[in-house]
């Protein structure tokens, strides 16, 4: 997880700066401990069967973020995700299970394109603040599956498509390859192509990245559909697992898709962290979910321990990495 | 016709002029729907659907004003819609079990304060995106209330509260009172004010507010506060409307209030805008779910036109060089 | 408070709120104008309300009126639907089909509906302190408890028990958990193992229960407290390997929990007719503007489904047959 941006300053240990380093020790330890309290707490916790669920739950959650995370290294944010997610997810279900597979993965994902592509034109052609279009955005796509569905659930996918939510290659389920093949893809485009480290050009500097003469509005509309697809793809794995689609898939996925992307380290100023946090993000969150499922604490708690979660993770990170800025500096 | 180019043509002409022309969509829009509802429907132009469809904004005006305040800071506040759905379940909690109505109403206006302060201090003095720390805060304002409740309704209120929404001194409504006087205290503490001053001034320069050694920190902290206080003081009147108080009562209203501040030609960049166009924005979005209603148009298709019209009146704001 | 048809014949008006709210409402069929029914729903995203919707739909077209479907935007948004109400209060419609989405907090503005003369027809989730023609539904108390029972039965009084509770506010989850624990606490052997809320959505339900399994090895049986929940636990019972050691039940008796005790994988569910309730309430309102009596309560029949009468029952509410007034207003 290194800043392609600046040029580093020798002595930095692993190559990173040391509030860098700060935040990827800190999640690391965060991880670990969480792993070791839920062990001591829990007898079910440490067992294969638990850990491949923790897993499964992280995935869509990881793909979604992925995307949102990508929106947010431009210093933008992307409202619509879980709006998109529930719309693909409807569109793929309705024609999956009318017997049109391909079909239903090209619908979705091309629902998903054509939010991001009119969420990234309202961002970067109209200068719309991303906050308000992928807002409207929001409202857009879940009408639009209010509109298609009529209040219908869809039941009954196939088998075959079904593998990608439930699926094991030998002892380890499809998903999880699924997440780490993204994982990989994404991280080498962020990180060995011009494109990503424009990505983080923009969200570190916008008024340089323009002087530099980097082609930023396609950029930025490139990221947004990047996003949509993400959040397609997700919705994809969620129907494969659940069986099922409606319109309520998409509802209270923001959240989590945030927080997940703050706990990976990535600032929402733009410009710092990446995609391997989000995965670590999101690792976190399933198993925080899952330690509060365990422990029988009330669902009511849920909302709030993602809010505190979100908080303390900035917080940390903006009082520790200040603090390590200036006196580094 | 560019910004600049129009901005000097204009000058000239009489104030009206000058304000139509620099008018937020929300005008527009508002002129357009009521226009075309007054046409379309035989209910709409009647006192009897205007004071409702004022009724039904008050809420949403005196939350929206507070958030003016907070986006012309260039910040957001999302927790206002849990704070109001916890601060009205306090509220009742308390009145039910034969507490003062005035011990109530401040125990509330201190939860709305202490939000205030948490939102503020995080954003001003450690430097937190306010995005963040009021999404953090939405999360716990959530959970507080429906743990206060079990997720229940807080019912059973005494018979004075209702007053508060279906009194009318003078003959107009109390909701219509309390909107009209904090939209006149916010107008003199914005216009009149050091605290109005800063305000519109951390908008545009923070950084270099804050170098100078001015109290600009402070006075962003004060005005989270002020929009958690005014949330509160929403929250009575919502409790007042349903005679009851629910944990997620408020849950989405932040949104329908940033919508207002936007539609009311509010920008999130450099402290522009103010509070007379939010209150148009407000009674655009209120008349527009109004007329959807008695349009009859299906609630599948009311939730996309609402996207639709919040981009295109924003859109609108952007092509004539609000944003640039 | 219902409305008499002495009270018509005897020409009161304005005597009590019932007595007035017929007399307001009859001139629509006296003028031969075709009548107006506002008909709530909670949501357009649950296909519970569909079947309302759908079953009202047929009671309109067999009755010919002019049905108007009103839902909130923001799913169960009470101050959305609280807009809702005073909104149509103005359109004025002959009579509103109404269901609260909180009971509590509807009150006041079904009572500015009351002043405003229009009768209401309540279905689905009962509201107090109104003024209503009838109310038209299903014990949610009763139901949980007669199919607590039945299960219990088949396990013969024994055995390790999962409850999976829906949105835990919603006065139907709290009625039908009562209902769960009146049969517990009938049948001293069954141990109740955890008491989840899966918020009546097949997801959170799906994950609630991933999650319990991993604690509980040996789960006898699980009841939900509706059967997308309950499809969301034989999905994950047979994801997990575990399909068919444990004996899930639900309510509503939607089309995927009827497929699933089809195939076996369902033990059983109650029949929870969105679609009659609101099929006989469309009927209650169009009779009380005719000036027709109705009686105040009327409570749809206990009919739990299970392998053995499974293949007769409608999977749609499209293909359900409707039911018939004079049997349902007897019983």
């Amino acid at each position: 997880m290194s800043v392609a941006v600046a040029s580093r300053p020798s002595g930095h240990l692993f190559g990173m700066s040391p509030d860098r380093l700060f935040v990827v020790l800190s999640r690391l330890v965060a991880l670990t401990a969480l792993i070791v309290t839920l062990s001591i707490l829990s007898p079910y916790f440490l067992t294969w069967n638990n850990l491949i669920n923790v897993l499964r739950h992280a995935v869509p959650l990881f793909i979604m973020s992925a995307g949102l995370t990508v929106v947010v290294l431009t210093g933008g944010i992307d409202l619509s995700v879980g709006a998109v997610l529930g719309l693909s997810a409807c569109l793929a279900a309705s024609l999956i299970a009318g017997g049109h597979p391909e079909l239903g993965i090209a619908a979705a994902l091309g629902a998903g394109l054509a939010c991001g592509l009119v969420n990234g034109m309202l961002v970067s052609y109209a200068r719309i603040p991303s906050f308000i279009a992928t807002y409207g955005m929001l409202w857009i796509a879940n009408g639009m599956a209010y509109v298609f569905m009529q209040g219908e659930v869809i039941y009954g996918l196939p088998a075959a498509f079904r593998t990608i939510g439930t699926g094991m290659l030998g002892a380890i389920p499809v998903p999880i390859l699924i997440m780490l093949g993204t994982l990989l893809i994404l991280h080498v485009i962020m990180h060995r192509t011009p494109f990503g480290v424009g990505v983080y050009a923009i969200g570190g500097n916008p008024v340089a990245a323009r002087l530099s003469g980097m082609p930023v509005r396609r950029r930025l509309v490139i990221v947004y559909v990047l996003s949509g697809f993400m959040a397609s793809f997700a919705g994809l794995i969620v129907i494969a697992r659940t069986n099922a689609a409606d319109v309520s898939l998409g509802e209270e996925q923001l959240l989590p898709a945030i927080a997940a992307v703050c706990l990976g380290g990535t600032s929402l100023f733009g410009g710092v962290g990446g995609v391997a946090g989000t995965a670590v993000g999101a690792l976190i969150l399933a198993l925080v979910l899952n330690g509060m499922n365990l422990l029988g604490v009330k669902t009511f708690w849920q909302a709030g321990v993602l809010g505190l979660i979100i908080l303390l993770s900035v917080l940390a990170d903006q009082v520790v990495g200040g603090r390590i800025n200036r006196t580094s500096t | 016709m560019s910004a600049a180019g129009a901005h000097s043509q204009i000058v000239k002409r009489s104030q009206l002029g000058v304000w139509l022309a620099q008018a937020p969509g929300a005008v527009y829009l508002l002129a357009v729907l009521s226009i075309g509802l007054t046409i379309l429907t035989p209910n709409f132009f009647s006192i009897a659907n205007l004071t409702n469809v004022t009724l039904q904004i008050a809420v949403l005006v005196i939350v929206a004003l507070g958030m003016t305040l907070v986006i012309l800071t260039e910040g957001i506040d999302l927790s206002l819609g849990p704070v109001l759905g916890l601060c009205g379940v306090v509220m009742g909690m308390m009145v039910v079990t034969d507490w003062p109505l005035w011990m109530a109403l401040g125990a509330a206006m201190l939860i709305g304060a202490a939000f205030g302060v948490v939102n503020g201090t995080l954003v001003s003095y450690v430097d937190m995106p306010p995005f963040i720390v009021t999404l953090g805060t939405f999360g716990i304002a959530q959970s507080l209330a429906t743990m206060l409740t079990e997720g229940n309704s807080v019912t059973g209120l005494p018979d004075y509260v209702r007053w508060f929404n279906d009194g009318a001194p003078l003959g107009i409504p109390v909701p219509l009172w309390a909107t009209a006087a904090v939209f006149a205290l916010t107008y003199v503490l914005l216009y009149r004010t050091k605290f109005g001053r800063y305000t519109f001034a951390i908008g545009g320069n923070r950084r270099a507010l804050v170098l100078s050694g001015s109290n600009a920190r402070f006075y962003q902290v004060l005005v989270y506060v002020y929009a958690g206080v005014l949330t509160a003081l929403a929250s009575f009147i919502m409790t007042a409307r349903l005679n009851a108080a629910h944990p997620t009562i408020g849950v989405g209203l932040e949104f329908d209030a940033i919508a207002a501040v936007i539609l009311g030609g509010t920008s999130f960049e450099k402290g522009r805008g103010g509070i007379i166009g939010t209150l148009i924005g407000a009674l655009a979005v209120g008349v527009l779910r109004n007329g959807l209603n008695l349009m009859g148009v299906s609630t599948e298709w009311q939730v996309a036109i609402v996207g639709l019209i919040i981009i295109g009146a924003v859109s609108l704001d952007s092509i004539r060089g609000h944003y640039a | 408070m219902t409305i008499t048809r002495r009270s018509f014949t005897t020409g009161a008006l304005a005597l009590g709120s019932a007595a007035a709210t017929g007399a307001l409402a009859m001139p629509a069929f006296a003028q031969g104008k075709k009548p107006t029914v506002a008909f709530f729903v909670k949501n357009v995203t649950n296909p519970f309300w569909k079947a309302c919707r759908i079953g009202a739909e047929k009671a309109a077209k067999e009755l010919n009126i002019d049905l108007e479907v009103v839902a909130p935007t923001k799913p169960d948004n009470i101050e959305e639907q609280t807009r809702l109400v005073e909104d149509w209060i103005v359109k004025k419609p002959d009579a509103f089909v109404f269901v609260p989405v909180d009971y509590k907090a509807l009150v006041p503005s079904i009572q500015k509906a009351n002043k405003a003369g229009i009768p209401i027809i309540n279905y689905n989730n009962k509201m107090t302190d109104i003024d209503k023609v009838t109310f038209i539904g299903s014990d949610d108390e009763l139901f949980e408890y007669e199919m607590c029972k039945y299960l219990f039965k088949s396990l013969n009084g024994k055995g390790k028990v999962v409850h999976i509770d829906g949105v835990p506010a919603a006065i139907t989850a709290q009625m039908r958990k009562k209902g769960f624990e009146r049969a517990v606490k009938e049948n001293p052997g069954i141990e109740v193992l955890a008491s989840q809320p899966g918020q009546y959505r097949r997801l959170p339900a799906q994950q609630v229960f991933e999650n319990l399994m991993q604690r509980f090895p040996e789960i006898d049986a699980v009841v939900s407290a509706n059967d997308d929940m309950a499809v969301g636990v034989v999905e994950a019972l047979h994801a997990a390997g575990r399909g068919g050691k444990t004996k899930v039940v639900g309510i509503d008796g939607i089309p995927d929990a009827i497929q699933a005790i089809a195939e076996g994988k369902m033990f059983a569910t109650v029949d929870f007719s969105g679609h009659d309730q609101s099929y006989l309430a469309v009927q209650a309102a169009v009779r009380t503007l005719k000036g027709e009596k109705v009686p105040p309560e009327i409570l749809l029949p206990v009919f739990i489904i299970d392998k053995d009468n499974v293949a007769k029952v409608a999977r749609t509410p499209e293909e359900r047959a409707v039911p018939s007034w004079d049997k349902t207003v007897k019983s």
